[in-house]
């Protein structure tokens, strides 16, 4: 790689092929994609253009076709399952659109999951700072059925930032909320990457979502076709618009 | 609807084979009983049918008052016919040949000493019988040699010859009771068509041989040829108005058809006693059947409800999940009853293969087989099913609706009082038996053994709550998240934990009990045995007691060493007309011998008679004169003193006293004290050779030998009873591993979520495998509580019957704990491998 700003993700010529033969459908055809650190990434394009696929292949939660992709300076597509699961687990956070939380375990229990897979100790600052920040303090004994989809995710979302991951993927994290929490979760997410230098890539196909982020990737038939910089959400709808979507 | 249901069968077929195997598992053992029993019933029928075959008529003696044909019952053991009987059969029209047969126990010994059958007490007899010539009579054809003329001339039979390498002039020695003797082999010879003589040794030799070994005066049995063209049934009729009372003729058919019958009564025992642990195993796994329908109904709550939006009536998913029901009942049924007649195939080969399998005709699948094995098969399904259907025809269209299946929150309580109400009821019931008095406290304990399982198996859901709890921070501090998780996960559906341990726990609870009462007869065996010997060594008689034979005596002292030999037997006297059974000792060396603690001592006796505890609640007392009535005299005899022991004889009489009876007396026990400083085991070399070549029908034991003889019964009452428990346990397994399974199934989007945020497949896997532990740990511990409290109470039931100490039953309570750690990891074998197996993405994408 000759790049000089740290990156947290890339991949260079990313491909991925599900099915075989006449079924095989392209889901991402060549993709060479940095994700910088400290930066808030945006993910959008037409439903069936590969976000997701982008998102797990980068995350290691899927394997490339083709290509290679980095976590830092890991190249997890070289990895077997057991050492990509320990870079998962060390590096990367999540935060998925639903079914979030392990239902028997309460809301702090969920946050500190990652900490405890891994063994490691909490940092109790850091803890509390997030859960003020995430207005989550008086909610922590409660198990997830008990809390509303909003701070479900809210609780996800601190789930994500307490391991301080090198990076945090998000697969429209605020795609089941009303457009108030949703807002909400969006500005926590923002003030992550601004206030602690978070690294955070986020797919979404709200524009408004997208207008939170620093960069904004198009995706469309598997390639990147387009990227924004400081997107605002007419700039993005009106981007969407010439995609076809 | 059953169209719909074979659909969601046939969409989702795993989560239904573990319950479809559970099922078919039980009716396989019921289905194998069947098969079994049936096969040995045929195989008898044909063989009784060949030995009576050549004879028309048989003429036996009858015991007077019993059964026919059964020395157990009435009160004496038939008498010998006698000549006049031969006689009358032979003078009835339409006879053309009478004669006489009779027949001994014996042993067949080498030249070189070596025993080659019979005299070991165990295994087949060696059956001597008198050549008659008549091949029809003797039911035997020479294939070799010729036939005994003399006294020292014997034929034996195929099998026998073989296997001893035994061929027409060797040189053998024949063992009986009083001697031994010196004889030739002259013939080889089949008997019947086949030789099947299920592993007896037979050997025919002389008449007054037969009678010098046992066969006593007179005939056994005889037998009648009738004219050509006769009537058998008219010249049976005949004889048997012809012949005095004691005796009766009847065909030789109708004798093999008595011979069956009787035989598949004994064998219907059998049946009843396997049957019974089927049906143990068809419960534990009618449990496993009503919870995986309760978790299949609750797994797809939505579905139901989507069905229930779309216009589909509740009584219609009712039908659809008894209609799946009943398709796994007809298919586990069908699976199940080729697999019990694998099963029964199996072993009857194996038996065939190790000898004594000769008389089972080839399986076939019989039709009660077949019924026994559909009803219960489907009956069990649609039962443990039926509540989980009706639950599901309740599900309302909302829950279509919901985000999420929402957890069944439904309380505890209405359980925990039916539980409550059963197991009080139990333990009160238990109580009562135990120490109300009642006549027969065994009923009462067993009943109330019963509610208690039931109403405990209901509490165990209240119980596993907070134990689940209460483990959770020590499965967190061992196994950190993954014991967490495992414990919550046992926590979250305290009802489906509960009733996969309590599979468990009925199998566990069985075996308990059956070890803690097997321990307790083994100490109390143990303890009567070891409490009764004194005597250095034992010879005891194997085959048949002896005559009171004082050379015996004298021969067995004149062994260097031995100090005293005293003798026990037995003899059936009566007083008052009631028929009583009198122990006979030598009482002047007694004392030493045996530990029995008589009030005065054995040597105190004075030619009078002591009495034991029933005799004594009958109303003899020390001072009393009782008259013993012999066959041939009568005593009348002094009571001298009384004995503490019950299980022998009634009266206690020495030799001097019993000879006058003129009854028959069995003496089954030479005890021997040896002098002190005697080497003992040289001794009992000594003991064994004279023994093994003067009375090849004695053996030497020491009272150890007798202990682990003792022992060694038990053990395998206990082996045989495991055995037949397994098959609940395997099914309790089974269990636990379907519920774990479907757990797992329904867990799938939370597996994903751990494995994307850095579970390893490792980690997820020892989740699954703690959860399954715990499960079956607890099932195990609650069982054996159980099964000892209940084993205890029982025993406590049998008091009577001579059980005065509790053992519990330490090593077999580790093992089976250890076995459930093993079952349960076993169990989790593959829900485990499913879970770590599970693709993450799917799992995540997982559409509940
Ligand atoms: N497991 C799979 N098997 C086969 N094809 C798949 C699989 N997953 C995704 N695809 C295909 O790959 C392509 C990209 O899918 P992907 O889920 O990445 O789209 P997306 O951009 O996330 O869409 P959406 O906005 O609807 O979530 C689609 O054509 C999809 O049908
Ligand atoms: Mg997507």
């Amino acid at each position: 790689m000759t790049t000089t700003v740290t990156l947290a993700a890339s991949m260079r010529g990313g491909t991925k092929d599900y099915g075989h033969g006449d079924a095989a459908v392209r889901a991402l055809d060549g993709i060479d994609v940095d994700i910088a650190t400290a930066e808030f990434t945006a993910i959008m394009g037409p439903s069936g253009s590969g976000k997701s696929t982008l998102l797990h292949t980068l995350a290691g939660l899927d394997r490339l076709t083709a290509g290679q992709s980095w976590i830092g300076e890991t190249e997890i597509s070289a990895l077997s399952e057991d050492k990509i699961t320990q870079v998962r687990r060390d590096k990367i956070g999540f935060v998925f659109q639903a079914f979030n939380l392990i239902p028997s375990l309460s809301a702090k229990e969920n946050i500190t999951l990652p900490l405890d897979i891994s063994g490691r100790d909490i940092d109790p600052a850091w803890f509390d700072e997030i859960i003020g920040i995430l207005g989550l303090g008086d909610r922590l004994t409660h198990l997830p059925a008990e809390l509303s989809g909003g701070q479900q995710q809210r609780v996800a979302v601190a789930r994500a930032l307490v391991a301080r991951p090198e990076l945090i993927f998000a697969d429209e994290p605020s795609g089941n909320l009303d457009s108030r929490s949703g807002a909400e979760l969006l500005g926590f997410m923002r003030r992550a990457v601004k206030e602690f230098g978070q690294t955070i890539a986020m797919v979404t196909h709200d524009p408004t979502a997208a207008s939170y982020s620093d960069r904004v990737l198009f995706l469309a038939d598997g390639r990147i076709v387009d990227e924004m910089r400081e997107p605002t959400a007419d700039a993005v709808l009106d981007r969407m618009k010439q995609m076809g979507h | 609807m059953f169209r719909l249901a074979a659909k969601s069968v046939r969409h989702n077929p795993k989560r239904l084979i573990l319950t479809a195997f559970a099922v078919a598992l039980g009716v396989g053992l019921i289905a194998a009983t069947h098969i079994f029993t049936d096969s040995l019933d045929r195989g008898f029928t044909r063989l009784f049918g060949e030995i009576y075959d050549g004879v028309d008529v048989i003429v036996e003696p009858i015991t007077d008052g019993g059964e026919v044909g059964d020395p157990t019952s009435g009160d004496s053991v038939a008498k010998n016919l006698d000549d006049d009987a031969v006689r009358i059969a032979q003078d009835a029209a339409g006879v053309d040949l009478a004669m006489g047969a009779t027949e001994a126990l014996g042993a067949l010994i080498g030249t070189d000493g070596e025993t080659l059958s019979g005299g070991s007490g165990f295994g087949p007899p060696t059956l001597f019988f008198n050549w008659t010539g008549v091949e029809d009579f003797d039911s035997a054809t020479l294939l070799d040699g010729r036939a005994p003329e003399a006294d020292d001339e014997l034929v034996v039979d195929v099998d026998t010859a073989e296997q001893h390498g035994l061929a027409v002039g060797d040189q053998v020695v024949v063992g009986g009771a009083e001697g031994t003797y010196p004889s030739t082999v002259v013939g080889i010879a089949t008997w019947g068509d086949s030789n099947n003589t299920q592993g007896a040794t037979l050997v025919w030799t002389s008449l007054d041989r037969v009678r010098e070994l046992g066969g006593g005066d007179g005939w056994t049995v005889i037998h009648v040829r009738v004219d050509d063209g006769a009537d058998a049934e008219a010249v049976a009729a005949a004889i048997d108005t012809a012949l005095p009372e004691g005796a009766r003729a009847l065909t030789g058919a109708a004798k093999a058809e008595e011979q069956a019958e009787s035989l598949g009564e004994a064998l219907k025992a059998v049946d009843i006693f396997t049957l019974a642990f089927a049906f143990v195993a068809l419960f534990v796994g009618a449990y496993i059947i009503a919870n995986t329908f309760r978790i299949i109904v609750t797994q797809r709550t939505r579905e139901f409800g989507l069905m229930r939006a779309v216009g589909v009536k509740g009584q219609q998913v009712r039908t659809m999940v008894l209609g799946e029901a009943l398709l796994i009942g007809i298919v586990a049924s069908v699976t199940g009853i080729l697999m019990g007649y694998a099963l029964a195939g199996g072993i009857i080969w194996l038996l065939k293969a190790l000898g004594p399998g000769e008389s089972f005709a080839a399986p076939i699948i019989p039709l009660d087989a077949i019924i026994w094995g559909f009803a219960v098969g489907i009956l069990v399904t649609l039962a443990s099913a039926l509540l989980p259907a009706i639950h599901a025809s309740r599900i309302s269209p909302m829950e279509a609706m919901r985000e999420a299946a929402v957890q069944n929150r439904r309380g505890l309580t209405m359980r925990n009082i039916v539980g409550g109400a059963l197991a009080l009821t139990g333990a009160g019931l238990t109580t009562v038996g135990l120490y109300a008095g009642l006549d027969r406290p065994y009923v009462y304990v067993g009943a109330g053994a019963v509610l208690l399982v039931l109403g405990v198996t209901l509490l165990a859901a209240q119980l596993l709550v907070p134990l689940a709890f209460g483990m959770r921070d020590l499965l967190t501090r061992i196994w950190r998240v993954d014991g967490k998780l495992a414990a919550n996960n046992i926590h979250r559906e305290p009802r489906r934990s509960a009733n996969t341990a309590a599979a468990l726990m009925i199998g566990v609870m069985l075996l308990a009990l059956t070890a803690t009462v097997t321990q307790t007869v083994k100490a109390v065996a143990n303890d009567a045995i070891g409490g009764q010997f004194t005597a250095d060594l034992m010879v005891v008689s194997t085959t048949v007691p002896g005559s009171p034979d004082q050379s015996v005596v004298d021969e067995l002292a004149s062994v260097a060493g031995v100090e005293t030999v005293t003798r026990s037997a037995s003899l059936d006297a009566r007083v008052d007309g009631v028929k009583i059974p009198v122990t006979v000792l030598d009482t002047a060396t007694a004392e030493e011998a045996i530990a029995y603690e008589t009030e005065p001592s054995f040597s105190e006796i004075d030619g009078g008679v002591f009495v034991s505890p029933s005799a004594i609640e009958a109303g003899a007392e020390v001072g009393d004169t009782v008259t013993l009535v012999g066959e041939e005299g009568e005593i009348s005899l002094e009571v001298t003193g009384t004995y503490p022991n019950s299980g022998d004889g009634d009266y206690f009489v020495d030799f001097a006293q019993a000879e006058q009876l003129g009854s028959p007396i069995d003496v089954w026990q030479y005890s021997i004290v040896a002098e002190s400083g005697a080497d003992l085991d040289q001794v009992r070399a000594d003991l064994e050779d004279l023994v093994a070549t003067e009375y090849p029908l004695l053996t030497v034991q020491s009272p150890d030998d007798m202990l682990e003889l003792a022992n060694q019964l038990i053990d395998l009452m206990l082996a045989v009873i495991t055995a037949l428990l397994s098959g609940a346990l395997v099914i309790a397994v089974l269990g636990v591993a379907n519920t774990l399974l479907l757990s797992v199934t329904e867990r799938t989007r939370e597996i994903g979520l751990l494995r994307a945020v850095g579970s390893r497949r490792r980690s997820v896997r020892r989740m699954i495998r703690i959860e399954s532990v715990v499960m079956s740990l607890f099932g195990a511990i609650l069982g054996i509580v159980l099964g000892v409290a209940l084993g205890v109470a029982l025993i406590r039931a049998l008091e009577e019957f001579g059980f005065d100490t509790v053992a519990i039953p330490w090593g077999m309570l580790a093992i089976y704990t250890v076995l459930a750690i093993v079952a349960g990891i076993v169990a989790a074998w593959w829900p485990a491998r499913r879970a770590a197996k599970m693709d993450v993405l799917e799992a995540i994408a997982f559409d509940g």
